[in-house]
Order: C-alpha cells, then structure tokens, then sequence
C-alpha cells in the first residue's frame, strides 16, 4: 500500500480483533455476493404472507397513501404555472415561447423530460 | 457533505466501563456512533462503503465513508460503485452494513470486543426481517451483551419535550435522506398507528435538482454529479413558504430575481491559442520546404538521365542489329534475329521508332504534350473531312458516328461558353446595381437571405419533423400508422401501392411520356428535388456576396459562437424546493435527523 494511504487509514482492515467472525470468512472470495441480496420490495412481498395482525401497523401499512389532492401543473420546461399541454410530446408549458422550444427539441429531450416530474 | 478528513481512531475506548452504552443512530445518509451521555457524537460518516480494487496489489478492499479524491488514483474504481446498506430507509444490504459497523466500532477505539450494550435506530415500522438480521448480526459477530431498538424521531421529541421545546402533545416531522415520516405523539407516548410515511426525501430532491440541470445544460452533464447537486441544494437552495407568490416573483419581478439568481462557474480551461508563427519559424520552415523539393527534383533528374542513358543504350543496340541484319546475308540473318529476340525486320524499325520516341519525351517533356493532342483531335475524326463517295460502308458508319461525337462536343464547348458569358454578364449588372444605390442592394441581399433561409429551414424541419417527431410515439419509426400521418406521407404511400398493383389488363402505359419519370421523385422519401439544390446554390452565393459587402452580417450557421468566457450556470427556479409542507394545527412541530 503507498504511505499515504496507509497514513489515511482510509482502507478498511482485513481482520479486526473485535469480530468473532471475521468478513473474508463470511463471504468466500469467489462468491458473487451482488446477487444474495434481495431487494427490498421482495422482501417486503414475501413477508407479506406472513401471520401479521391486520390492526397493528407495520411497514406496509404506514405508507401514505396517494394524495387526493389534484395535481399541480408546472411546466417540464421553465418551472413555472403550466396549464397547457403540447398535444405531440404531451409536455407542459406555460409560455407560447416555451412551446416554440418544445418544438424545436430533438427527440432525446422530450424522452428525458418525461422521467422529470416527481411522479408520486 | 464531503468530510475529506478522516476520523481519528479514538483512544478512550478503555476508559469507559461495561454497563455504558454505545449509541449508534444509524441514518441512510449519515452513520452516528457514540457514547452515551455525552451530548455529541464521537463519530459521524456518510453511511456508504465503496469496494474498489487497489491498483499495484490487486486485491478488493473496503473503504468506508467519504474519501479524498486525490489519494482515489491509487484504486480501480470502475466496478465499484459507492453503495449504501439502506433502500429507503430500511437495511437490507447487511455486509455493507457489516463493514460500516467495523469502521465504526474501529474508529471508536475497540480492541478485543465491543463489550457494551448497543442502543441503535431504526426507522418507524422497521420489518421484522431488517431487525432480526440486524440483531443476529450484532450478536454473532460482535458479541455485543444487550441490543436495544428505537426509532429516530421519538428520541428527538422526547429531548426537546425534556428541554421543554414541546408539550407532551404534538407532532413530529421528520423529512430523512429517503423518506418523510409524520409522528403524531400523544401524552408523550408516539401514535405509530397514526403515523405515515412518504417515500420522497433529501435524495430525490437532489436527484431532481441534478436532473434538471443537466437537461437545462447537457453540455456540461458530466460536471452535475449527484454529490454536486447535493452541495448546491444544501448551500443555495431554499424552501419556499409561498411556492406560487415566489414563482411570481420569478415571473415579473426584475431585480429581487436577479437577487435570488445564482451563478455558478464551472472550471473552465481556455483552449490552447495557435499563435501566429514567428519570423524565424517561417524562415525555418520555408527553407525546410526547399530542401525537399530540391531532393525532389535531383532524385526526378537522376531517374530521367538514368531512363535516357538506357533508352539510348538500347536505341544503339537495335541500330546495331539493324546494321547487321542490312550488311549479313539471309542465314546469318535469321540467326541474328533469333539473337536480339525480335521476329522480323519490322519489328526492330518499330522498336527502333518506340525508343526514339520516349528518348525524345525524356529529354524535353513539354514538347510531346501538344503534339498529341492536335495528333488525337486529328486521328478522332479523321474520316470526317474525306467526301462520301470514296468511303466503303462501314468507314461510312465510322464517319457518321465521328460527326455526331464532334458536334457534341463542339456543342457542350459553347454552352459551357454561353453559360460563362451570362454568368459574367449578370456580374456586370449586379455591380453596376451595387453601385448605383448600395443601401438598397444590401436590403434586397438580405430580404432575400432571409426569405431562402427560411424556406430552407421549414423545408429542412419537414424533412426532419414528417420522420423523427411522429416517431416519438410509435416506437423508432418503423412501419406503422405512426409514419403515415403526414400528408405527404400519405400520398407516397398510396403511389407506392398503386404502383405495385398489377393491373394485368390494358398496356402498361407508363413510361410513354416523360412526366410519369416524375412520379419516383414523390415517391422517394428524401424529396430531393432539382429545385432544392437550386435554392441552396443561390442561398450560398447570397450569403457569400452579403459576408463581402456587409460588415454586420452573420451567417446563420456561425451564429452559435463558443463564448471565451467561462460558462454560466443560471440557478433561480430551481432554487426553491417544491414540497411544501403543510404545517398542522397543534402545538409544537419537531423535525428530527439530519436532511432536509
């Protein structure tokens, strides 16, 4: 290891002498370990079957729900108060110079403006 | 965050006796460890572990926590990407989880075993899954005696109620790294039936930040990470109270804009200027030139003398021969021939004139070129100039297709000549125009510069817009009604269709007249019609006569100039985050934890 990493201590021991089971031995090199972890929302839907009593929350439960308000409509370009919708690209805009650009993006920019509004 | 300095490793892990609990607040962005009863942290970290592999040994290690970009040279890091044990805000990555834990109780001191009760925090609702793999791996890997759980929020109402921030009634707000949690308390006791949780939180709002900026500015995409997204929002940015009355002011409002507006200056490396060369550069380059040409010429020269010497050598040989075979009688002669590998008589003259011919041409070049052509203009019509009568049939045939190849070209000579003339003719008026009145010239250049351009471009935007925009819904332009809904589109395609259609009864009629050739060019899909190109060649002669005479005009391509300043990134809108939260009636609220 060069000297000034070791100084940094920034790399993280091998063994450390606190553990009764040190990492190397719990996960064999070789193991591709990327692949043993679940995502959560596996988890989540496999513990669903199990017994949990309906009445008591539990993770699932105190997820709010969708808002019942409607939403508010901002412009994908500006940010603004949108109320218009471009019928081609189905983007919000609020200007009618803001749609003169609409028009003029390519094709890239309108599949990357649809990931933007926080859809919740 | 990014805390280049590295936490020291603590030295008073000793000190501490067993029954002193080891607090841990265990946070999707930051990984808190202490002890307990002391008002501050000992330890705190970005809660993620990257595993990058070192370059000169090769092995995989750990590194946990932020770290300094410079000393990162010495790792590959390109399958290794920073990752984090949380999803939301529940663990399920439990060996990053384990190497976090290692680094932790490493930098707090320990050394033969972590012999405390552990107090750690899990977020509300925590699964049961996430909390037993939790304990297990404490307990088995750690041998801590005692683990005790708790939920975040609960903890910092609890202390703000004791300081007396809060009534034993209220409600806690707690907006986390990736999620937002809403904790009613009731007579000091949380309501966890009545909580809720929403999954949008610090992260996504970077995220979102990031992701605006890099589509308002894609040239400098690569400059807007999410840890730079992350230190602007937490430097700039701002929540709003009245989301719509500071859009407002964004709106109408000049100079509080301005105010808010910030600029944010990328490094910017100017490009390398290409100085003029100087003086002795030229000089020097210029007599390199010489040099090269004047090898040149000598290596041309010496292969010319060489060829001549070898023409002439072989020229005097068959002389000689020719001389032999005159002087010898009819035995010797065959012999001689058979000798100099050349059949008859006639074939050594023939030679004999080749070698003189190309001796001639090596030794003045300049000469032989005329001769040929009058030669070759004579040779190609050689029959035309001879009368009728003294021709057989077939030099008849020759003649006529002689007179036909001479007529064409004489005849595309003097179109080319006509056209020459008119050119020049028409460059006469337009100077003597030009002259007369030279501001009203530069106004009908420019109108009509504007107006070609602007057929240029819709054209061009038809072109563009009848294949590409129709496409963005009906996946990449394949076959489809998508592709038909342009009316130009429509009508190749019914041409299309109706020519292949066999119609078996009646003639084909089709390529009778000229006209009916036309129906391909509709057909085709670029369009490219002879009239385009007209008005392109006539668009560039304008803009070139305009770029001569006219000191202010710019040419529509060059207007986009790479600006020598440094770039500018313009940060107002985005500056006010857009969750606005809603406050509620009762007495105190508390947010809790870190982000927000």
């Amino acid at each position: 290891m060069e000297s000034e990493v070791v100084r940094t201590e920034m790399v993280l021991a091998p063994t450390l002498p606190f553990k009764k089971m040190q990492t190397a031995d719990k996960y064999p090199k070789g193991q591709s370990r990327g692949r043993q972890w679940k995502h959560l929302r596996h988890l989540l839907q496999s513990a669903d079957a199990s017994s949990m009593p309906p009445d008591r929350p539990n993770y699932m439960n105190i997820q709010s729900p969708p808002s019942i308000y409607p939403p508010k409509r901002y412009c994908d370009l500006t940010g603004f108060e949108a109320p218009y919708v471009d019928p081609r690209t189905k983007l919000r805009y609020a200007d009618p110079e803001v749609f003169k650009q609409i028009r003029m993006l390519p094709d890239e920019y309108v599949q990357r403006s649809f990931f933007l509004p926080l859809v919740y | 965050m990014s805390s280049v300095t590295r936490p020291r490793r603590e030295a008073d892990f000793a000190r501490f006796p067993s029954s002193t609990p080891i607090v841990i607040d265990n946070g999707a962005s930051t990984f808190r460890i202490g002890w307990a009863g002391e008002a501050e942290p000992r330890l705190s970290f970005r809660n993620v572990v990257q595993r990058p592999r070192h370059r000169s040994t090769g092995e995989t290690v750990s590194i946990v926590g932020d770290t300094d970009p410079s000393l990162m040279k010495f790792f590959d890091c390109t399958r290794s990407a920073v990752r984090s044990p949380f999803d939301d805000d529940v663990v399920y990555q439990f060996e990053y989880m384990e190497y976090i834990l290692d680094y932790g109780f490493d930098r707090l001191g320990a050394n033969s075993e972590v012999g405390h009760p552990i107090l750690m925090t899990e977020c509300e609702c925590n699964p049961s899954f996430s909390r037993v793999r939790m304990s297990e791996l404490l307990f088995e890997t750690y041998g801590v005696p005692s683990i005790a759980f708790g939920i975040d929020n609960a903890f910092s109402y609890k202390y703000n109620q004791k300081l007396g921030n809060c009534n034993e009634d209220g409600l806690a707000i707690s907006c986390e790294h990736g999620t937002c949690h809403v904790v009613p308390f009731l007579k000091g006791q949380p309501v966890l039936g009545a909580c809720c949780r929403t999954n949008v939180g610090g992260f996504h709002i970077t995220d979102f930040l990031r992701q605006l900026l890099s589509l308002k500015y894609p040239y400098h995409m690569a400059s807007i990470t999410w840890d730079k997204a992350e230190e602007l929002k937490k430097e700039h940015c701002y929540i709003g109270l009245d989301y719509m009355a500071e859009l407002q002011i964004f709106k109408n409002n000049k100079e509080e804009a301005d105010e808010k507006m910030r600029y944010w200056q990328l490094p910017w490396v100017p490009p390398p200027k290409d100085e003029p060369p100087s003086e002795e550069e030229l000089a020097r380059k210029a007599a390199l030139k010489e040099k090269a040409s004047q090898r040149l010429r000598d290596m041309a020269a010496a292969k010319r003398s060489q060829k001549i010497v070898e023409l002439e050598k072989q020229l005097s040989y068959l002389e000689e021969v020719m001389e032999q075979l005159d002087e010898a009688e009819e035995q010797e002669a065959t012999a001689i021939l058979g000798r100099s590998g050349y059949l008859s008589q006639q074939e050594i003259k023939s030679a004999i004139l080749k070698a003189t011919q190309s001796l001639r041409k090596a030794k003045g070049e300049s000469n032989g070129n005329d001769e040929k052509t009058d030669a070759s203009a004579a040779d190609k019509y050689p029959l035309v100039s001879v009368p009728d009568e003294t021709l057989t049939p077939e030099q008849l045939k020759e003649k006529k297709k002689q007179i036909l190849l001479k007529t064409t070209t004489e005849g595309k000579l003097r179109a080319k000549q006509k056209r020459a003339e008119e050119e020049a003719l028409r460059e006469k008026q337009e100077e003597k125009r030009r002259a007369e009145n030279p501001e009203l010239y530069l106004e009908e250049l420019r109108s009509r510069y504007s107006e070609l351009s602007e057929k240029f471009e819709q054209r061009k935007r038809h072109k563009v817009n009848g294949g590409q925009t129709n496409g963005n819904h009906s996946s990449s332009g394949g076959v489809g009604r998508g592709e038909r809904l342009n009316a130009a589109q429509k009508e190749r395609m019914r041409l299309l269709a109706s020519a292949a259609f066999d119609r078996g009864k009646g003639e084909d009629t089709f390529g009778m007249r000229d006209e009916d050739w036309l129906v391909y060019n509709k057909m085709s899909k670029d369009n490219d019609d002879d009239s385009n190109d007209d008005d392109e060649s006539e668009l560039v002669r304008i803009a070139s006569k305009l770029q001569e005479i006219d000191p202010t005009f710019v040419s529509k391509s060059e207007a986009v100039q790479l600006t020598p300043e440094p770039p500018k990134i313009r940060h107002s809108p985005q500056r006010i985050t857009g969750l606005p939260l809603e406050s509620s009636g009762s007495a105190a609220l508390k947010s809790s934890s870190s982000q927000a």
